[in-house]
């Protein structure tokens, strides 16, 4: 199968064999990719290094069958998202996350979608972690285990702002009773996510623990590595 | 190919050399058992020692034999200037391009979440208390321009911030004898963007 002019992201690069380098990538119209780029190492390619890392909004061609499939072209689409600092840091979040929730070969042009506009929103706006939230929210229910923010599991009543609630996993908000070792959160932080309006910064804390529980479940029990990364678990901070 | 399970073996193990692959292993193998046996004997030796005797600078992390390494243990050298590379190949780099006369601190790898590379594992704790310890008053971040790179970068300029030093960052242009017009668009926007006023 040959593919041209394809919209796409690299996810991941690393080093393969002594010249190569075997990427992930995502695409508008074909999901998840792996690829190999031969050769990219070399001093002097066809395929320009800079081009070949994540967070540059590219244009990719490729042909092969199967999980790997070779890196015929590719060529810059635009401009790069100017991230720097954080906002850096909580893109390669947003790239562990899509690598690890969104499967290969399912082609979900939503999830690009979501995916291009969450580099922007980094790009552009201080507040990282409701950009973060936003696209949780957004992966996960086009990955198929989306959230219902706005209305209690069992008896379909209106989320009330003011009442706190648990989230179960599959299942979905229940009054809080008291329960032990369970993830609390005010009705408010819901409806902030249902309505996509940022949520004060105690919501958006909580929002951050159902997210990260949330994903967690969804990766078996897994983490992902970038959590420990963004928790400001810097030496001596 | 001659009957020797050793010769077999030889060229097998030469493999494991980057840019090696079974013709050049098979020729590598004939040309010391033919004409060089004292030199091979000579880089079997040396392998073996440096493999075993070669562990990492206590200070910079960098490959040495000793507790610290050449550049560490040098008093000569500037400790208040100390240049953070990712790895003894890109030291190796800033040392014969440079004349720079301070301190390293390798990294051993970049930040990189995806292949388990966190603060710990670039030994970031070593730093910080380093740049706590109140000799270096600039932290030169050499990390390579890429993603990963600038990713570190950043954690290091907070390392930095935290500890009071000044932290500056090798700047990122177009290479000298480079033409415009062949040179890549990420590039050039940031040579472009970085400018510099002419004196």
């Amino acid at each position: 199968m040959r593919v041209e002019d394809e919209p796409g992201w690299l996810l991941h690069a690393r080093p393969y064999r002594e010249t190569s380098l075997l990427l992930e990538g995502l695409s508008r119209e074909h999901g998840r990719i792996g690829l190999v780029a031969r050769g990219a190492r070399r001093e002097k390619t066809r395929q320009p290094r800079a081009l070949l890392q994540p967070l540059v909004p590219l244009s990719l061609a490729w042909s092969g069958h199967g999980e790997l499939v070779a890196l015929t072209a590719v060529e810059a689409r635009g401009q790069p998202p100017l991230l720097q600092g954080t906002a850096l840091l909580c893109a390669m979040y947003v790239n562990e996350l899509t690598l690890r929730l969104s499967p290969r070969h399912d082609a979900i042009p939503e999830v690009f979608d979501a995916y291009e506009l969450a580099l922007q929103r980094l790009a552009d706006h201080p507040e990282c972690a409701w950009t973060l939230r936003r696209y949780e929210r957004d992966l996960l229910a086009e990955t198929g285990y989306g959230l219902v923010c706005d209305s209690e599991a069992d008896r379909g009543e209106p989320i009330d702002p003011a009442q706190d609630y648990i989230y179960i996993p599959e299942h979905g908000a229940v009054v809080y009773a008291g329960q032990a070792n369970v993830l609390r959160l005010r009705g408010s932080a819901l409806l902030a996510l249902a309505a996509d309006a940022m949520p004060d910064s105690e919501d958006l804390a909580s929002l951050r623990r159902l997210m990260r529980a949330l994903i967690g479940h969804q990766l078996g029990g897994g983490s992902l590595r970038s959590w420990s990364m963004l928790a400001g678990n810097l030496p001596a901070r | 190919m001659s009957g020797s399970v050793l010769l077999a073996e030889l060229i097998d193990a030469l493999r494991c050399l980057p840019g090696v692959g079974a013709k050049s292993a098979q020729r590598m193998a004939f040309h010391v058992l033919e004409r060089d046996r004292p030199g091979a004997l000579r880089l079997a030796d040396r392998l073996a020692a440096a493999v075993e005797r070669i562990g990492n600078c206590r200070r910079c992390r960098s490959f040495s034999e000793n507790e610290l390494c050449s550049f560490c243990a040098n008093p000569l050298r500037d400790k208040s200037v100390l240049c953070v590379v990712e790895s003894p190949v890109d030291q190796s780099a800033v040392e014969t391009a440079t004349g720079f006369r301070g301190l390293y601190f390798v990294l051993l790898g970049r930040l990189s979440p995806l292949d388990g590379m966190g603060p710990r594992e670039l030994g970031l704790d070593l730093l910080a208390e380093r740049l706590r310890g109140g000799e270096v008053a600039e932290l030169i971040v050499a990390t390579n321009p890429t993603v990963e790179g600038e990713a570190t970068a950043h954690l290091l300029s907070q390392l930095a911030r935290d500890a009071g030093v000044r932290a500056t960052r090798l700047a990122h242009g177009v290479p000298l004898g480079g033409e415009l017009e062949f040179i890549d668009r990420g590039t050039l926007a940031h040579a472009f963007g970085s400018r510099q006023t002419l004196t």
